[in-house]
């Protein structure tokens, strides 16, 4: 045989020969595992570069009004796509809830916290009867909760005759305050933030702090192997869906809250933007989880580029144009990583 | 047929100084190998010996930093896998890699383009007698119009070398092709890999069952360490020397010895742990009854379909039981809850450790404490894990089990399967169960791995636990169980004892029930 074995080959790959690279600074790499927080910050950047009033304090506190909602579903989300599971009926519950609470308060003149209470019980109602058919029954989710999804939208506009309710008079201000108030020693933010960002630490402690919460990625790795040490994935693929029902009437009280109005299909313009807010923040993880700060930076990103795009004056066409092509952009740095792992 | 030593003339594949290096690892270190055409080769190694990138480089799925390639005399330049099959490479892997729902003929044409009517329809006549040829070569008895998802695992392996001989493969490459086979599954396989050498096609067999290597190979190539070794005609090594060349130990315990050596009896006269009586399930278990004692070791012996796996999963309540009753410690377990038997002492380590053993995506360290979990917590009443405490439990079981791991967070998913193995065993000793079923817990492991685990069996049945032992490898049964149970069909069929475990007497029983 002739001994060539000094000889490096370099079998047609010029990237092949970066051993090393642990030592070296490796700007693909950096670029994969930082992809969402590089496209964040350069959208930032550029916005303020473009107009100052991006980042004013008073847009910031504007937007994250304005974001709450879609933070609330985005987290509720988290939660069951971290066990594998889709739910799409989060943006039915939504409609349904909020149409229903406005309904009662402003046509039946129900006292606002009895509303609440019904569209909670109504929520955690319509997530039991997902967790039931998709965790003990074995329906597939995504279509599962597309069906509750199509049933509540039918729900949403018995209620609501297919109409916008308004009824800022009718409403009580302590329930506007869940939408607009600034509370007491905290007048930073409204009301929907601080909601928002409890929920956030809540489901946080949730997900990466407890037991339940590691035996939910476990269940979304691999849910036999979880089952067959001892965890109970049917009870837990179930109170996934519930959360989610919970964290939509949350959402349904803020929304309607701040607007004094319950508007049709609200949640549908929501549904899809909180899946790429999750989707986001498991691709800006390292090990490409979904996860709650990964959400929690996902709705920042969506809600920067929206509002710095509006304050430079663009119409909705160029609006959506540019998120999904922000969105591809930052989804194509993480797979550029990844296919090199 | 020639088993003469490599560098002849007429050799079909050179491998010249191939190295390939992973961070922190010399994965494969300088191989020079040269393979004849038709010639079965056996490539045998412990796990991490650099059996696999050197398949992988060969493949071209992986490239090498160091050596090159070459093809009848010709340099071989692979780029994509695509280069490989061109060239009359074909792989055969142990994950089966068809897809399941398209027919047979379709996965054995797959990739050399169907024909067409029209240039647009597929001609689907056309296309099935073209895969009915090398099926037919291999004497299968397969239907090209079958889902191939609907096979038994065996015709499934077949099918793949079936795309091997319709892309004109003149180099085969099965790596563990014996994997969940039955003995008459494994001896079609032989003929058929027989007579592919006959037709002039070079094998090339990876298994770490010795048994077949020397049944089956004319040569054997021999890695560790991503060294080669050994390259010899088989007929000139037995199995002890063979071990040596693997494990760069001098000499190889048969199981004999082994139990004799290590003082296997009959099982100890302690109070019963695991009593199964009267045990049937629709999983094809029937009517099944035994007990295990403290510190026994007990054997599941049977062939693959037996109903071994079957039995202990509904025992363990990871299926469902339709009758019989099972206690441990004397307390009755009314089924189909895994947490429930956790709970009264039992554990079962599965059959596949990818599917249903680990979570690949967890850490080592998450994987340990995962069924333990409520004993790290900070404060008892607060459900949340003290990740010092995780950590702490898993670094002792990673250094008791000698896990080879670079820390515990390293994800499962990296480690070998001898490793990921390991994991497994950690998961339940941390868990403390009293009875423990080991359901062929050496698959794939390599032959120091394999003692390992052996040893880690009988400590635990030193220190007082029950164990249950399932393996298809019956020398296992005998080198370490002081009763071996033979499953037929989902029955226990026999029972044997003290000195009456031997390998003889298990095959006997197991081949006297058709």
């Amino acid at each position: 045989m002739a001994e060539t074995n000094t000889v490096p080959v370099p079998p047609g790959s010029p990237k092949g020969g970066s051993e090393s690279s642990r030592l070296n600074f490796d700007p693909l790499g950096f670029i994969s595992t930082y992809g969402v927080f590089i496209t964040l910050v350069a959208c930032i950047v550029i916005f303020s570069v473009l107009d100052s009033d991006f980042i004013e304090i008073d847009n910031l506190r504007t937007q994250l009004g304005l974001a709450a909602p879609l933070l609330m579903l985005s987290l509720g989300l988290t939660v069951v796509l971290a066990m594998g599971d889709f739910d799409l009926s989060i943006a039915g519950t939504l409609s349904a809830c909020a149409a229903a609470i406005v309904v009662l308060i402003v046509n039946h003149d129900w006292p606002w916290g009895l509303a609440v209470l019904v569209g909670i019980a109504f929520g955690l109602g319509i997530g039991a009867i997902n967790g039931l058919l998709v965790s003990y029954v074995e329906m597939p989710s995504f279509i599962t909760t597309l069906a509750t999804f199509l049933i509540l939208l039918g729900v949403e506009y018995m209620i609501s005759d297919g109409r916008n309710i308004t009824g800022a008079a009718d409403m009580p201000d302590l329930y506007r305050d869940l939408g607009i108030g600034k509370p007491e020693p905290f007048t930073e933010f409204t009301s929907p933030v601080w909601i928002a960002a409890g929920l956030a630490i809540i489901l946080w402690l949730l997900m990466s702090k407890t037991e339940l919460g590691r035996y939910m990625y476990a269940i979304g790795g691999n849910s036999e192997a979880a089952r067959l040490s001892g965890i109970n994935v049917k009870a837990l693929r179930a109170l996934g869906f519930v959360i989610v029902g919970f964290v939509a009437v949350v959402a349904a009280v803020s929304q309607t809250a701040r607007t004094a109005s319950s508007i049709p299909r609200v949640g549908i313009s929501l549904l899809l933007s909180a899946y790429a807010a999750a989707f986001l923040g498991a691709a800006a993880s390292r090990k490409g989880l979904f996860n709650v700060p990964g959400t929690v930076l996902g709705v920042i990103f969506l809600q920067a580029v929206q509002s710095g795009l509006t304050i430079l004056g663009y119409d909705r066409d160029i609006l959506d144009i540019s998120r999904g092509s922000i969105l591809v952009l930052a989804m194509l740095l993480t797979a550029l990583g990844a296919r090199r792992r | 047929m020639t088993a003469t030593a490599p560098a002849t003339l007429e050799s079909l594949l050179d491998v010249s100084g191939v190295t390939k290096r992973y961070p922190g690892v010399l994965a494969v270190d300088d191989v020079s190998l040269s393979l004849e055409a038709g010639q079965i080769v056996g490539l045998v190694g412990k796990n991490g010996a650099g059996k696999s990138t050197l398949i992988k480089i060969i493949a071209g799925a992986e490239h090498a930093d160091e050596g090159h390639l070459e093809l009848n005399g010709e340099p071989l330049e692979l780029h994509r896998p695509h280069d490989a099959t061109d060239a009359g490479l074909a792989f055969v892997h142990q994950d089966l890699q068809d897809v399941g729902d398209l027919s047979v003929a379709e996965n054995v044409m797959m990739g050399l383009g169907y024909p067409r009517k029209m240039g647009l329809f597929v001609d689907w006549a056309e296309l099935y007698r073209r895969a009915t040829e090398p099926i037919a070569r291999l004497e299968a008895d397969i239907d090209p119009r079958e889902p191939v998802g609907e096979l038994s695992v065996a015709k499934q392996r077949l099918v793949m070398i079936a795309r091997g001989l319709a892309q004109q493969a003149q180099l085969l490459v099965l790596d563990e092709p014996s994997a969940s086979l039955t003995d008459e599954e494994i001896e079609h396989l032989f003929a058929a890999v027989r007579r592919l050498r006959d037709d002039g096609i070079t094998v090339v067999y990876v298994s770490h069952r010795l048994e077949e290597i020397f049944e089956l190979t004319e040569r054997v190539i021999v890695m560790r360490n991503g060294q080669l070794v050994a390259d010899e005609p088989t007929a000139s090594l037995n199995r002890s020397l063979l071990i040596s060349h693997i494990t760069g130990h001098e000499h190889a315990q048969t199981a004999t010895e082994r139990r004799a050596s290590r003082g296997v009896g009959s099982r100890p006269d302690t109070e019963v742990v695991l009593d199964v009586d009267g045990v049937s399930a629709d999983t094809g278990v029937h009517d099944c009854s035994f007990d295990v004692r403290k510190g026994e070791i007990l054997g599941l012996g049977g062939l693959v379909g037996s109903g071994r796996t079957e039995m202990v999963r509904v025992v363990f309540g990871a299926d469902r039981r339709q009758e019989g009753s099972v206690r441990v410690h004397g307390q009755e377990i009314h089924g189909n809850h895994p947490a429930e038997s956790m709970a009264a002492g039992l554990a079962l380590l599965p059959e596949d450790r990818k599917t249903q053993g680990n979570i690949m995506d967890f850490s080592v360290r998450n994987n340990i404490t995962l069924a333990s979990l409520d004993r790290h917590r900070m404060r008892p009443r607060v459900p949340a894990p003290l990740p010092r405490s995780e950590k702490q439990a898993a670094d002792r079981r990673i250094d008791r089990l000698s896990i080879a791991t670079p820390h515990d967070r390293q994800l499962v998913r990296l480690l070998s399967g001898g490793n990921q193995q390991k994991v497994v065993i950690a998961k339940w000793l941390e868990q403390g169960a009293d009875v423990l079923i080991f359901d062929e817990p050496t698959i794939g492991v390599d032959v120091d791995g394999k003692e390992e685990i052996y040893d880690i069996m009988e400590e635990l049945a030193a220190e007082g636990k029950a164990v249950v032992f399932i393996s298809s490898e019956f020398s296992e049964l005998v080198g370490v169980c002081q009763r071996v149970l033979v499953l037929h069909e989902g029955r226990i069929v026999g029972e044997l004892e003290g000195d009456e475990v031997t390998e003889p007497a298990i095959v006997e029983i197991c081949y006297s029930q058709h």
